[in-house]
């Protein structure tokens, strides 16, 4: 799992660890249903770019 | 008064511009202590503008539909010389120099500004509990949240004291507040409607549509509104026989208030009765589509905040808890997310090929309490916010049209919403059949008490 509180430190301007320590169960449970979608991705898919993209 | 009620009265000289602004201004007067629902209120411009577009009627000069009928704008369009704050501290003194296109091809139309209406801050959120500017309340019970982000203009149009008001939906903004304030919302496909001059949040979520008490009015806002209008608006005894309806299987109706499954059922029966061929459908993985949906938004908002993230003290706890979270997520989540709704968009539109339209119930519960962060949905407890969106994100991601309409009331009166979903660019057909449902249903229009 991603180290929130280590990439909330390091940004500038920061984010104060009582906010972080806010997000890091939301984006632990985010990131649990991302990861296995993202490796479903076919291989060359390109990005959405639009709306000539809506079918 | 509904517009096309407005308009036939201004034709026939029953009533002027002046007078439908001043009636206007004096149910705002009234009900803004109680609802919040404006923001800002433009008396003086609105009467100078009623007083042209009644000077032109009288010389044969109609913009059409729209001529003379007062409107509000949800305050994050920007509207020249008019303060439009987006309801945040950081836009509190901004006053655009130029109008939105939106708002530009409604003043073309005709219509007349009367203010801007209040929202969640940055339309980042759903209740439009706004700390800043207070809370705006459902005028079907005051103690309730109207929805958001636009709730606001819910309110106005519930309350009747505009015929209309724009709103913009980035994850359900526009429907929300309709399903909970008991208006029809009308959630364009992508791009149909400009954004430009429109305070973004997610720049490629963002739709922006009308908001009405009829479903014939919100396709003549539409019209006024529309980068490339169809002229279209519904006939009387709108003709369904032969549509096909999709009814989800799966995901739609799993975990739902009783009363809301109860209405939307009866809506779908409705318009089995008025011909129209009900087919059973499989929707692809809507909790995935949501996932991209909230990847995306989280990074698109801090990306359109960037330069104010120093002034962590200018945001609500909300706003600031999700700029946070967005900060936090990598360039490469982002590209993948857009990747997957590629994937996406292609899988989901496969059911246009087997239906016309589909019907989901709008939210899954009726408009909660005001403050209240978590509520009661069958026999489990949830969080309001992720509730609220959960029947409205993914069609964000699809970019796919969307009408949100009553469908009915629950036993202690609130209202209850339909969302019907449609094939890219075929707003017409969700107009039909919310025009020919909402004659049948006999819900159009009806207002709250008191209003």
């Amino acid at each position: 799992m991603t180290d929130w509180k280590k990439m909330a430190s390091a940004l500038d301007p920061g984010i104060p660890d009582a906010d972080a320590e806010k997000v890091v169960p939301v984006l632990n449970a985010l990131e649990a249903v991302w990861r296995p979608l993202q490796a479903s991705i076919p291989a060359g898919t390109d990005l959405w770019t639009g709306p000539e993209d809506i079918a | 008064m509904t517009i096309l009620e407005a308009a036939a009265a201004l034709r026939a000289k029953k009533v002027s511009s002046v007078e439908l602004v001043d009636e206007s201004l004096k149910k705002i007067a009234a009900a803004n202590p109680r609802l919040n629902a404006f923001i800002t209120v433009t008396e003086e411009s609105a009467r100078t503008r009623a007083r042209a577009a009644d000077a032109e009627l009288a010389k044969g000069v109609d913009h059409g539909l729209l001529h003379g009928v007062p409107i509000a704008h949800k305050d994050l369009v920007m509207t020249r010389g008019v303060r439009t704050t987006a309801g945040s501290k950081i836009f509190s003194d901004f006053v655009p120099d130029q109008d939105a296109v939106v708002a530009a091809k409604l003043n073309d139309a005709g219509a007349v500004m009367v203010g801007k209406t209040g929202l969640h801050e940055l339309a980042y959120g759903i209740t439009s509990t706004n700390p800043h500017f207070g809370a705006v309340r459902n005028p079907w019970d005051t103690d309730r949240i109207p929805g958001g982000s636009s709730g606001g203009s819910g309110s106005a149009v519930a309350a009747d004291l505009v015929a209309m008001a724009t709103g913009s939906d980035t994850g359900g903004s526009i429907r929300i507040p309709s399903s909970f304030c008991g208006t029809v919302g009308l959630k364009p496909t992508y791009e149909r409607v400009s954004r430009r001059g429109v305070i973004p949040l997610g720049m490629t979520l963002d739709h922006i549509g009308p908001m009405t008490r009829t479903v014939r009015d919100a396709a003549v806002a539409f019209n006024a509104m529309a980068e490339t209008p169809g002229g279209f608006v519904p006939q009387e005894n709108a003709d369904i026989r032969g549509m096909r309806i999709g009814l989800p299987q799966n995901y739609y109706f799993d975990k739902l208030d009783l009363e809301v499954a109860g209405a939307v059922r009866t809506a779908v029966q409705t318009a089995a009765a008025l011909g129209a061929r009900i087919v059973d459908v499989r929707v692809p993985d809507i909790d995935a589509i949501n996932v991209v949906g909230r990847i995306v938004l989280l990074v698109e908002a801090v990306s359109n905040l960037g330069p104010y993230l120093g002034r962590r003290g200018d945001f609500g706890a909300d706003v600031l808890t999700l700029l946070d979270q967005g900060r936090l997520i990598s360039g490469r989540d982002y590209a993948d997310a857009q990747r997957l709704r590629r994937v996406q968009i292609r899988e989901f539109s496969k059911l246009w090929s087997d239906v016309d339209c589909i019907f989901t119930p709008c939210t899954p519960t009726p408009a909660p309490k005001i403050g209240e962060t978590t509520i009661q949905v069958g026999s489990t407890t949830e969080d309001v916010r992720l509730t609220s969106t959960r029947l409205m994100r993914a069609i964000n991601v699809l970019g796919i049209p969307s009408l949100a309409m009553p469908c009915g009331f629950t036993q202690s009166g609130l209202p209850i919403g339909l969302q019907i979903l449609g094939a890219p660019r075929r707003e017409d057909t969700l107009l039909t059949i919310g025009a020919a449902l909402e004659d049948a249903l006999g819900l159009g229009g009806r207002r709250p008490a008191g209003f």
